[in-house]
């Protein structure tokens, strides 16, 4: 018996939207296909990834302490943050994941093989899986963990960013986490429901301008195989354990393309579709809270990093400062405002949505899931605007430490003494405000289109929009005083 | 069909010029007369004392850098300033970064704050682990593009709203 994805498994075709235009990928250049069905394919994009980690961890154990002289922190930190969270993900939905190191081992373990597939009879597949096999518990089948994960993380970020060896030690740990639950647990359990980059990579890929779906949906539901997510001789089981018939939303899809491989009726493509437009259901209470958590954290962040109050870096700065008692202070705020004031926010204006719309008939909670849609490409642009100045005014690191990566004063490429020179950093605010209004624009356009799904009197749907659209605004309004005000 | 989805644009178009507009002459209408400002910055792991300074546009500025702890920078973007502090030493150096030339020993900086909005000045001297984090802000009024974007966004979301009004309802099966 298939056994689906629990949270994939819960998007339901029907209240996705079409996208109003998709382009075939596949169709248009075939040799991409051919690319992504070569069985070396994942492989050969992980493998210089995994030597940069390498890299990146030998950087953390052997190089200097100050983190704008050592590869991890610059090349991580100011770097891959700002490709991943303005250009990977809006682009590229979650292909990240495609290239990412942390599951390498778990899989090799699992596959006993690196490239060729193996059939057999492990539950649930056609694929001979090495290990427990088991399930994952099903309470925990959401992104619950990778929630408070991320925000955990997001607590010690002062420490995180700036030491190569608290960098070292998190992503030294999230490895061998990746490694021991596959050996444990069925398929990228590590990547489904504990990994914490994947949870906000899983929120934001929603709005990405490309998707991988079944080109069509019928072919699927005819299909005896399920090879996508049970396996064949071609193709793994899909690693998500994502069905590709009921597939209507990027997040619980890595990007493997190994259903792609396993498809015997040649079904599965990938397209280009307008940004944040499709993929606007969220569902459950896990996503919501994500949603509220990043966008609570690029507004900490933007006070705590990019802001001038000395008191609230000392605060996060704890081992250094040793102020115990600000750091408490500083992680106790951030979560309460994570967990507890915005989410309270958010409800407060669903409740007066309600009341405005006179909507006695729709349930509270299917405002409050439905809506916080909004959240997404919102949070997604103000990460984005928060990023912008780490790149123009840090980014001559990059150049420097190319040429000394462990800041032992070598000198590769004749730049490890390109002086720090923010790149027209009086220019940051004028793209700020542009992303943030973009954000303002599709978190709006998203709402409305939700609203669309909920309500059919024209009158109450408008009405039931203008609360929630306050507290955009109001959110739009904090991130343009902290950034240019 | 055509001509409505036309109108629409030109709706949220004119709600946004003339939120960013009200917002742009909501300041310019409160100029102040220039005078001479003088602050005594002084530079400590990772922040600086005071972290703003507000001016008027026209003023003229006179700071002077004092580091606490370490030696730090004051690299003040948009008005191509860096200067450099040590501790226990009231002379400091000035350079400017798009002439590439070397610092020079100085009593004081001054320039006319003659560019409106903010402006961050940054430690450009690496003194730290959270140093690329260690800046202070100059506030020059009237902060036209603060006070358009506040009007930007308040006259889109207003015109979102009003073009979904003319929007057919809602399509739920």
């Amino acid at each position: 018996m298939v056994t689906a994805n629990p949270i994939a498994e819960a998007t339901v075709p029907t209240e996705a939207l079409e996208p109003p235009w998709r382009f075939n990928l596949f169709a248009r250049w075939p040799w991409l296909k051919r690319l992504v069905r070569m069985r070396s394919f994942q492989f050969l994009v992980i493998l210089p990834n995994l030597f940069m980690f390498y890299l990146f961890i030998i950087s953390a154990l052997f190089g200097t302490p100050v983190g704008n002289r050592n590869i991890i922190i610059v090349f991580v930190w100011i770097l891959w943050w700002f490709m991943l969270i303005a250009v990977l993900v809006p682009f590229g939905s979650r292909i990240w994941c495609t290239i990412c190191p942390l599951p390498f081992f778990g899989d090799w373990i699992q596959r006993r093989a690196v490239i060729r597939v193996r059939t057999g009879k492990s539950p649930g597949t056609e694929n001979s899986f090495f290990g427990l096999h088991k399930r994952w518990p099903k309470r925990l089948s959401n992104i619950w963990l990778q929630n408070f994960g991320f925000l955990f993380l997001a607590t010690f970020s002062a420490l995180l960013v700036t030491r190569p060896i608290v960098s070292a030690a998190v992503f030294g740990i999230l490895f061998l986490v990746a490694t021991v639950l596959a050996l444990v647990f069925r398929l990228r359990t590590f990547c489904n429901y504990v990994c914490p980059i994947s949870g906000f990579l899983s929120l934001y890929a929603m709005t990405a301008t490309v998707e991988l779906r079944s080109v069509d949906k019928d072919e699927c539901l005819k299909c005896k195989s399920k090879a996508c997510i049970r396996g064949s001789d071609k193709g793994w089981a899909c690693p998500w354990n994502v069905y590709m018939g009921k597939l209507d939303r990027n997040n619980y899809c890595g990007l493997c393309f190994e259903c792609v491989k396993s498809c015997p009726n040649d079904n599965i493509s990938l397209f280009v579709r307008p940004f944040a437009t499709s993929d606007v259901v969220v569902r459950g209470y896990d996503e919501v809270w994500k949603a509220c958590i990043m966008l609570v954290l690029a507004l900490t962040y933007s006070v705590m990093l990019l802001g001038p109050w000395g008191r609230f870096k000392d605060w996060a700065n704890v081992s250094e400062a040793r102020n115990w008692a600000g750091f408490g202070l500083f992680a106790a705020g951030q979560a309460l405002l994570a967990l507890v004031i915005f989410p309270g926010l958010y409800y407060v204006s669903i409740r007066l949505a309600k009341w405005y719309a006179r909507a006695d008939s729709v349930p509270t909670k299917e405002l409050f899931l439905k809506y916080a849609y909004m959240l997404v490409p919102m949070g997604l642009l103000a990460w984005i605007a928060f990023s912008v100045p780490l790149l123009m005014v840090n980014g001559a690191y990059i150049i420097s430490v190319a040429s000394d990566p462990l800041g032992w004063g070598m000198n590769l490429f004749g730049t490890a003494d390109f002086p720090w020179t923010p790149l027209r950093p009086h220019w940051v605010p004028f793209l700020q405000v542009p992303i943030l209004l973009t954000g303002l624009y599709y978190g709006l356009r998203g709402l409305h289109k939700v609203g669309r799904r909920i309500f059919t009197d024209p009158a109450q749907l408008h009405r039931s929009l203008v609360p929630p659209a306050a507290l955009l605004v109001g959110v739009t309004l904090v991130f343009l005083k902290l950034f240019i005000g | 069909m055509k001509p409505k989805r036309i109108s629409n644009y030109l709706l949220v178009g004119l709600l946004l010029l003339v939120g960013g507009l009200v917002g742009f002459l909501s300041v310019h209408w409160h100029l102040a007369t220039p005078h001479e400002r003088t602050f005594t910055i002084t530079a400590r792991k990772y922040a600086y004392d005071p972290a703003i300074l507000r001016v008027n546009r026209g003023d003229r500025v006179r700071i002077r850098l004092l580091a606490s702890d370490v030696t730090h920078g004051f690299y003040l973007e948009g008005y191509d300033l860096d200067a450099r502090a040590r501790p226990e030493d009231t002379t400091f150096w000035l350079r400017r970064p798009s002439a590439g030339n070397k610092y020079q020993p100085v009593e004081e900086i001054s320039f006319i704050a003659n560019r409106p909005g903010k402006f961050r000045y940054r430690c450009s001297q690496t003194c730290g682990y959270m140093h690329p984090f260690m800046q202070g802000e100059l506030i020059v009024s009237p902060n036209y593009l603060y006070f358009t974007s506040v009007g930007l966004s308040v006259g889109l979301a207003v015109g979102m709203l009003l073009i979904f009004r003319r929007l057919p309802g809602g399509d739920r099966p």
